[in-house]
């Protein structure tokens, strides 16, 4: 009757909107068609590629760039530096001198020669803005760049600076474009590049914003070539979505570190459906102590809650095991940082012990420690959208809590967050490590430093009485022209950092991969940023 | 008819003067300094002469009523700036979120129409008995559901388990349903509640009565005397929904890994892209001024009395 025939219009409406909605469809079937007669490996990331340029930062991101540039060295196993499109090296002049010896078979996407020429224009488009770039030491002692003939390039510094092989295997910025990808100002900083050509394995074949990337298999790679024929990378920003979408098959692997909760991947893991695997530990999840803070300022304070905070208990109920426990700064598997120190462990009759020491005293009828009729508060402040520093934060509040201590939980989104972290506007602060192959080098050179690309850790840490020498202690390690001075030097500046109690290591990090079990050749790659494209195959 | 439109059309441009206002001060009043955070997020050592140069350039150097001045004329021309982060014209951005955003918005809204409609007009014509009792269950349920709960149930049993629909992504019509659903079911359970009330209170009224007396088909006294008397207040409510909806995307297109406008908004915030917030939440306040323009003249052309009354003031 009269229902029926409203009914009938809405159907009519329902089919038409869903005729109209389907405007865009060719590019789903795009992907789909490519899929039958390749073999076509999907993952996703929280957001999109970028511009792919080598020479800049964010939007960037680490894994797309070293899917399409190469540097002239290789950050192999256990920091082994390793010939790439350099294929050997002299160290002249105690190291104030390197020449490279480069490839000559290496050919750019777009056809063009890889040679010395090119290699020293993209040495000073990245030098032309060396200020944007200084947080790598590397730039700062760069003097000259050289042709000496089409496959021999020589780049002298003005001091022996020991990392220099070790930051030339950086993703940014020192790696390669084509001429033809130069713009008209030849700035590609400023500028940008007109088009995205590297020597890379792999070719940007389609890009659509905010949605996805392809990148096909390059034809003229001069190294061993992908086993699968492209890569696609899908934007998911949510992690949940992410985990729906692996189970639903749209994608075949999960890849990195934090791109799912700890729940998500525990319940992947005992699904039995896939396979997954914990990478070794890359950098560390760390509290940071601000010692410009005159109740931070104070050891036997900073030492207090060393003791009193229950790291067992984080890592069992926040990571479920997945991250692992942290006592020192760095993890010990990394180049210099294998130190013997004392870890502090939980004891909360030495934290209240050392309480006392400082002159905090507990007051009848009341919660919280008192100094001089002020109560003992600190500021901890973490990222609100971090859903694991919100946790670790509960337990570190709750843990004080017992000793007497008031911990006000501040959370400000990313951006303030760092704002308020460098101008030193906390009392504790969550921060991590570099990871390799920035560990622990270039992340010690930024306590050196108040550049924005350093870290908070130069103004933390500048409240201690032995800051100066600390930074000179650092810049002297970088200078180091052996072995085992170098071994030496790192012993006694993070036996320093430790015994002082300015970082409170957490956990130490690592990538995590959920894979279907399909998929083959799913292996870490010494830098924790690398995804490994190249050596990932498919069974059918 | 057209005298109406033309006046209603006149009305919206002080206030979208005024939308230009606050858009542009609302920035001012974002804590941070737009050149520092421009520096930050572009890697570059903040010296003072760098500070200073790049202020003269973003005409910040200059008093605030020249600024808005400039801001606007720029504006007139479609010309927003350039975004901090992708170092990309605004617009050119603004093009590319809004459109999945629209198509997405619109499909919902339709959705919303196509449902709420026969849905509360049914269970009005049949007040109290169960098809009327379900929905009142359904009306109620749909609009304590959160989103983001709704969006992720949704995922899991229609595109998971049954395999019926892809999980998130745009491209193809079925890409739609997840979203769009998610969407609108709120907006579904709201609707047919408003639309079941207004079609009772009309069904109320004696030309009802005397349209049975006349011996009018039911279809005819629902589809031209219920239906037109009881959209009047459903449309006002429709026109404010459609610019909530515009705005209200955010946690959908998140789960869904939609590339519209809310990605973009929250993106902008979180790395403090002043340029493009500020296009945004002028173009998000547009769209929500112009919705309800063709609301306020769907409503006139609907019922006359409201356009005479217009006239009448004068």
């Amino acid at each position: 009757m009269k229902k029926r025939n409203i009914w009938a219009v809405s159907l009519i409406v329902l089919t038409i909107i869903l005729a109209l909605a389907g405007c865009s469809q060719q590019d789903e079937n795009k992907i789909a068609a490519t899929k039958d007669d390749k073999k076509v490996f999907t993952f996703s990331w929280s957001g999109d590629i970028g511009d792919l340029n080598p020479h800049t930062y964010f939007p960037n991101e680490f894994f797309s760039q070293a899917m399409v540039y190469e540097s002239l060295v290789y950050y192999g196993e256990d920091g082994e530096i390793k010939p790439w499109l350099a294929k050997s090296w002299d160290v002249l002049e105690d190291g104030k001198e390197y020449i490279f010896h480069l490839r000559d078979d290496v050919k750019f996407s777009d056809g063009s020669a890889f040679n010395a020429a090119i290699v020293k224009k993209n040495f000073d488009a990245v030098l032309a803005n060396r200020e944007q770039h200084d947080w790598i030491d590397l730039i700062n002692q760069i003097k000259t760049t050289e042709v000496i003939d089409n496959y021999t390039f020589k780049l002298t510094l003005h001091h022996a600076y020991y990392p220099t092989l070790q930051e030339l295997t950086y993703v940014r910025p020192l790696r390669f474009v084509a001429e033809s990808a130069f713009p008209a100002s030849g700035d590609t900083f400023t500028d940008g590049l007109t088009a995205p050509i590297g020597t890379g394995p792999w070719v940007l074949k389609e890009h659509k914003e905010n949605e996805y990337a392809i990148f096909e298999s390059n034809d003229t790679y001069w190294g061993e070539k992908p086993k699968v024929d492209e890569v696609v990378v899908k934007v998911i920003t949510d992690g949940e979505s992410r985990v729906l979408a692996f189970e639903k098959g749209e994608l075949d692997m999960i890849f990195g570190n934090g791109v799912i909760s700890q729940d998500s991947f525990k319940f992947l893991k005992e699904s039995g459906k896939y396979e997954t695997k914990i990478s070794e530990p890359t950098a560390t999840r760390t509290l940071l102590f601000n010692t410009n803070r005159e109740t931070m300022s104070d050891k036997n304070i900073r030492l207090a809650l060393q003791h009193a905070f229950d790291k067992d208990a984080v890592i069992d109920n926040i990571f479920y095991g997945i991250e692992r426990k942290a006592d020192t700064l760095f993890p010990q598997n990394l180049t210099y940082t294998n130190v013997e120190v004392d870890p502090y462990a939980y004891d909360v009759e030495k934290a209240t012990a050392l309480l006392d020491e400082a002159g905090w005293k507990t007051v009848k009828g009341k919660e919280f420690r008192e100094k001089d009729g002020q109560p003992l508060q600190l500021e901890l402040l973490f990222i609100s959208t971090d859903n694991i520093q919100k946790s670790i934060a509960e337990f570190v509040q709750g843990d004080l809590r017992k000793i007497g201590v008031d911990v006000k939980l501040t959370s400000q989104e990313s951006n303030t967050f760092w704002t308020t972290a460098f101008d030193g506007h906390y009392d504790i602060l969550f921060t991590a490590t570099w990871a390799n192959p920035f560990d622990p080098h270039s992340y010690l050179a930024s306590i050196t430093t108040d550049s924005s690309g350093g870290g908070p850790d130069y103004y933390a840490l500048s409240g201690l009485s032995f800051k100066k020498e600390l930074d000179t202690r650092i810049k002297e390690v970088l200078l180091t022209t052996t072995e085992e001075d170098r071994i030496k030097q790192y012993h006694q500046i993070l036996t320093m950092l430790h015994e002082e109690a300015v970082y409170l290591p957490i956990s130490y990090q690592s990538n995590i991969a959920v894979y279907k079990k399909n998929i083959l050749g799913v292996d870490f790659l010494p830098q924790e940023v690398e995804i490994p494209t190249t050596t990932i195959d498919m069974k059918n | 008819m057209i005298r109406f439109i033309y006046k209603r059309l006149l009305g919206a441009i002080p206030s979208i003067f005024g939308l230009s206002i606050i858009t542009f001060l609302l920035i001012q009043l974002i804590p941070g300094n737009p050149v520092l955070t421009y520096l930050r997020v572009s890697n570059i050592q903040a010296s003072e002469e760098v500070v200073q140069a790049l202020r003269v350039k973003m005409g910040l150097d200059q008093p605030l009523i020249m600024q808005y001045v400039q801001w606007l004329a720029n504006v007139l021309q479609f010309d927003f700036g350039t975004s901090f982060i992708s170092k990309r014209p605004v617009v050119d951005e603004m093009v590319l979120h809004f459109l999945p955003t629209l198509q997405l918005t619109t499909v919902a809204f339709l959705l919303i129409i196509v449902c709420s409609i026969p849905l509360g007009v049914t269970s009005a014509l049949h007040r109290g008995k169960w098809f009327d009792k379900l929905t009142q269950l359904f009306a109620f349920s749909s609009v304590s559901l959160p989103t983001f709960w709704l969006g992720f149930l949704l995922m899991y049993f229609f595109s998971v388990q049954f395999d019926l629909l892809p999980v998130l992504g745009k491209g193809s019509v079925v890409h739609f349903v997840l979203p769009a659903t998610t969407l609108a079911i709120g907006y579904i359970g709201t609707y047919l509640r408003l639309i079941r009330a207004s079609t009772i209170e009309v069904l109320e009224e004696p030309f009802i009565l005397y349209a049975q007396a006349r011996g009018l088909k039911e279809r005819t006294i629902v589809w031209r005397h219920i239906l037109k008397k009881a959209a009047s207040p459903t449309l006002t409510g429709l026109g404010m929904s459609f610019g909530n909806m515009l705005g209200g995307t955010i946690i959908v297109e998140n789960i869904f890994a939609w590339p519209g406008m809310g990605q973009l908004l929250v993106e902008s915030i979180v790395n403090q892209d002043y340029p493009m917030i500020q296009a945004c939440v002028l173009l998000l306040g547009i769209v929500f001024f112009l919705t309800n323009l063709l609301v306020d003249i769907l409503c006139g052309w609907l019922d006359p009395r409201i356009r005479l009354a217009d006239d009448r003031i004068k």
